[in-house]
């Protein structure tokens, strides 16, 4: 019975995947130029996402910092007792991971703010930073990356990060601000928003591998 | 042919992953087989938006129809929120782990 069911799901699913083929009729959406031509943005994902579907957006950004807080909240108990040994990497990788990290900033930087005229955006430059801080911490060591990083500033800086995307949205949602800069504005907003969240996760599992 | 191969695709992965969740034991695992078949239905959208010979949704990049841009801003919101709730529940299992000392979903029914 439970496969019957399971069988029978994946193969609607599959069939649903038959609308591609015109096969079943598609709903009639608009252009997606005119989305973004609309919005004042070249590309149309991004006019989707911090325009038309704003709501979404700040919603996904709520729900990201709720599970980032709930990651700190439920792992603040559980830390390793004894400190690991300094991490055995030789100093070329150690300086080549330090030079590398100014590189991949900047580059998360172009993809954040180059989202709405290009491929890119907020989420992967965010994602781009957390590999940043991870090839520093295989590199250093979580502990020293930690203590360097100066974790309650960054969390403040998260949280404010939250604040501003919300009165961000305010002024899309409610005053119909249309401008590439709030574009810009968001998406380096949502950037910082992930970028801190993913270092917290890596910080946090980390620091609480936990006698297992 | 490209979106029914990653049609295929998805509903392979997304059958993996459930196969994972139903029939391991260790909680680990069970959300492992989420986390592929997750994948599978973010392929699923990702394959939904293609169009034979469609251009990317980017305003003046070339002549023709562009591709569908929604299924690829759902996707975007399906990848971060994926990623977060993964964190999450990965976290209460550590808590778990430190409680019961067992990952195993059975034993853990059967000592409530």
């Amino acid at each position: 019975m439970r496969w019957a069911l399971t069988f029978g799901l994946l193969g609607l699913t599959g069939l649903l995947g038959l609308g591609i083929f015109e096969i079943w009729p598609r709903p009639c959406f608009p252009d997606p130029d005119e989305i973004a031509l609309a919005w004042g943005v070249e590309n149309s994902v991004a006019a989707i996402v911090l325009g038309q579907r704003l709501w979404d957006t700040i919603l996904e950004v709520l729900v990201y910092v709720l599970a980032m807080v709930g990651v700190r909240f439920f792992l603040a108990g559980l830390r390793w007792q004894t400190k690991l040994p300094p991490v055995a990497e030789t100093p070329f990788f150690r300086r080549s991971a330090d030079l590398l990290f100014g590189p991949i900033l900047v580059f998360a930087i172009y993809v954040a703010a180059s989202g709405h005229i290009g491929p890119g955006g907020g989420f992967p430059a965010g994602v781009i930073v957390g590999s940043g801080l991870l090839l520093l911490a295989l590199a250093k060591g979580t502990e020293q990356l930690a203590a360097e990083l100066y974790e309650p500033k960054l969390e403040g800086l998260e949280y404010a990060a939250v604040l501003a995307t919300l009165v961000l949205g305010a002024l899309v949602l409610i005053f119909g601000l249309r401008s590439a800069t709030a574009f810009v504005a968001g998406n380096i907003l949502i950037a910082l928003e992930v970028a801190i969240g993913a270092w917290a996760v890596l910080h946090r599992f980390a620091a609480a591998r936990g006698e297992v | 042919m490209e979106a029914l191969s990653g049609l295929a695709l998805a509903v392979a992965l997304a059958g993996l992953g459930l196969w994972a969740m139903v029939t391991r034991r260790n909680i680990v695992w069970k959300l492992l087989g989420l986390n592929v078949a997750s994948g599978g239905s973010i392929l699923f959208l990702v394959a939904l938006s293609h169009r034979p010979g469609a251009r990317p949704a980017i305003r003046g990049l070339g002549p023709g129809p562009a591709v569908d841009p929604l299924p690829q801003a759902l996707v975007l919101t399906a990848i971060v929120i994926h990623f977060a709730t993964l964190a999450l529940a990965l976290a209460l299992v550590i808590i778990l782990t430190e409680h019961r000392h067992t990952q195993d979903a059975k034993r853990l029914e059967e000592e409530q």
